[in-house]
C-alpha cells in the first residue's frame, strides 16, 4: 500500500541490512576514521590518480563486506543526474581533469557514507552519537537529543527524495511537470507536514522528552 | 482510568476578524471500561478528544488526568501509561525498519545495545513480523504497518492505549487482523472508527458532535442514535 505521506527514495545513504562481513562487525568509530581516511585527502590531492584510487578503495572496502557495486552503487537517479550535469558541466568548461575529479570525489564522498550507513544500524549508530556527543552535557546539551535528531535527519533523507518523485509525479499527470514552482511547492508542503508528524509521533510515544539512554 | 472534567479546547481564529474555533465543548467523562469506542462523522472533535487523552494536545478549560497524572503538568508520567496509535502507522514509525523502531522505544528501558535487540526481535516475532524485521517500513503491507506500530508502542508495556482510527487505511483481512490483536491485549483500548462493526466490539461507545458528547452508553444505543443522526436511519 502506497503512504499518504509519500513513498521512498532508497538511494544515496541506502538501508542497512544486517551482514556478517568484517564492516558490519567493526566498531563505529572504525568505522568513522575510515570514511574521514577516503574521504580527506581527496580534498587536498585533487587530482584524478588520487580520485580513482579512492573510488577503487571504498568499493573493494564495501565489497570485501559482501557489498558489490551493483548495490553499492545504487544511489538513485537523481544523484546520477547530479554528478552527471557537474561532469558535464566542466567538461563544457573545457576541464576535462575537473569533469572527472569534481563529481569523482563527490561520489567518493557519498560511497563512503554509504559504507558507514548500509553496515550499521540506526541504533548503533545513535549509541555511537551519544557516546561522542558526551561532553555537550558540559553545555547544557542534551547529547541522546542531538543523537535523536541527526537519525531522524538520516531517516528523512529517503522520505524527502520520495516526495520529490511523487511531486513530479502529480505534476507530470496534470501536464505540468516544466514547471518547477508546482515541483517545489508540494515537496516543501510535505517536508513541513512530515516534520511536524515525525515531531507529534515522539511526543506520543514520548521520545525525545525523556532521556533516551538513562 | 482517564477523567476528564469540564473539558473544553478553542483554538484561535486563522483570520482575524473570525471567531475563535471551538473543538470540543465542556466534555465530563471517566473513562474505566476495557475497550471504549468513539465515534462521530469528520470535524466531530473525535482525534481532539483521544488526542487530550495522553496530553498530545493540551485543554484549554478543565483537566485530564490519565491513572491519577495531569497531562498538563505530569505529560511525561501519562505518556509512560498511554501509548498512542495514530490512524496512518508510517506518521509514527520514525525509524527506517521495524526492529530499529521497536528498539527506539526500549532505549529507555534496556540499555544493552544487544539484550536490547534480542528484545525488540522477541516482541516483533510475538506479531508474527520477525521475517520483516529489517525490511524497509516503506516496503511494508498497511496491515504490517500498523502491527509494527502497535508493537513499538506496546514495547514500553502501557496500560492504556488510545487509537485514532485505527483501521481507517486497512483492507478487510487486515482490518479483522488487528481487530483480534485488539481483542487479545489485557491494555484497555480507547479508539475511533468510522466502521460500525469495529465499534460494536467495545463495550462502551461515545457519540461526538460538533465538540460535544451526544450520546453514551452500550453500543446498540449509542450507534443507533450516531446512524439516526447521520441519516442513514429514521
Amino acid at each position: 500500500m502506497r503512504s499518504q505521506l509519500g513513498s521512498s527514495h532508497p538511494g544515496v545513504l541506502g538501508l542497512h541490512v544486517p551482514g556478517d562481513g568484517w564492516l558490519f562487525r567493526s566498531p563505529v568509530g572504525v568505522k568513522y576514521i575510515l570514511l574521514l581516511a577516503l574521504v580527506v585527502p581527496v580534498l587536498f590531492f585533487v587530482t584524478w590518480p588520487a580520485t580513482l584510487a579512492a573510488l577503487v578503495a571504498v568499493l573493494l572496502l564495501l565489497a570485501t563486506s559482501g557489498i558489490l557495486p551493483p548495490r553499492a552503487l545504487r544511489l538513485g537517479w537523481m544523484m546520477w543526474l547530479i554528478l552527471g550535469m557537474l561532469a558535464f558541466f566542466h567538461l563544457m568548461t573545457l576541464d576535462p581533469v575537473a569533469a572527472f575529479v569534481r563529481p569523482g570525489n563527490l561520489l567518493v564522498a557519498i560511497l563512503a557514507a554509504r559504507m558507514l550507513t548500509l553496515t550499521t544500524s540506526t541504533p548503533d549508530l545513535l549509541d555511537a552519537l551519544v557516546w561522542v556527543m558526551r561532553p555537550l552535557r558540559l553545555l547544557g546539551i542534551n547529547p541522546d537529543q542531538v543523537a535523536l535528531a541527526v537519525a531522524l535527519m538520516i531517516r528523512s533523507i529517503p522520505y524527502l527524495l520520495g516526495s520529490v518523485d511523487d511531486a513530479r509525479m502529480a505534476a507530470r499527470a496534470r501536464g505540468l511537470e516544466r514547471n518547477p514552482a508546482r515541483l517545489l511547492t508540494p515537496v516543501m508542503i510535505n517536508a513541513v507536514a512530515y516534520a511536524e508528524r515525525s515531531g507529534e509521533a515522539l511526543v506520543a510515544r514520548g521520545i525525545g522528552e525523556r532521556a533516551l539512554a538513562d | 482510568m482517564i477523567e476528564l472534567r469540564d473539558v473544553s479546547l478553542v483554538v484561535p481564529a486563522s483570520r482575524r476578524g473570525d471567531a475563535d474555533r471551538s473543538l470540543l465543548t465542556d466534555v465530563s467523562l471517566q473513562l474505566g471500561e476495557r475497550r471504549i469506542c468513539v465515534i462521530g462523522a469528520n470535524g466531530s472533535g473525535k482525534s481532539t478528544l483521544l488526542r487530550l487523552l495522553n496530553g498530545l494536545r493540551l485543554p484549554t478549560k478543565g483537566t485530564v488526568t490519565a491513572s491519577g497524572f495531569d497531562t498538563a503538568s505530569q505529560g511525561r508520567q501519562v505518556r509512560t501509561r498511554v501509548g498512542f496509535i495514530f490512524t496512518d502507522p508510517l506518521a509514527q514509525l520514525v525509524m527506517s525498519t521495524p526492529i530499529e523502531d521497536v528498539e527506539l522505544s526500549l532505549r529507555s528501558l534496556i540499555k544493552g545495545r544487544t539484550q536490547r535487540g534480542a528484545r525488540a526481535m522477541e516482541l516483533l516475532e510475538q506479531r508474527g513480523l520477525g521475517l520483516l524485521a529489517h525490511q524497509s517500513i516503506h516496503d511494508l503491507s498497511g496491515g504490517e504497518r500498523q502491527l509494527v506500530a502497535l508493537t513499538s508502542v506496546l514495547a514500553v508495556e502501557p496500560q492504556i492505549i488510545v487509537a485514532d482510527e485505527p483501521t481507517t487505511l486497512l483492507d478487510l483481512r487486515n482490518k479483522l487482523a488487528l481487530r483480534a490483536t485488539f481483542a487479545a491485549l489485557p491494555q484497555q483500548i480507547i479508539y475511533s472508527t468510522h466502521d460500525m462493526d469495529v465499534a460494536g466490539d467495545a463495550e462502551r461507545v461515545i457519540v461526538v458532535e460538533a465538540g460535544c458528547i451526544v450520546a453514551d452508553g452500550e453500543p446498540g444505543m449509542a450507534i443507533d442514535h450516531y446512524e439516526r443522526s447521520m441519516g442513514a436511519r429514521r
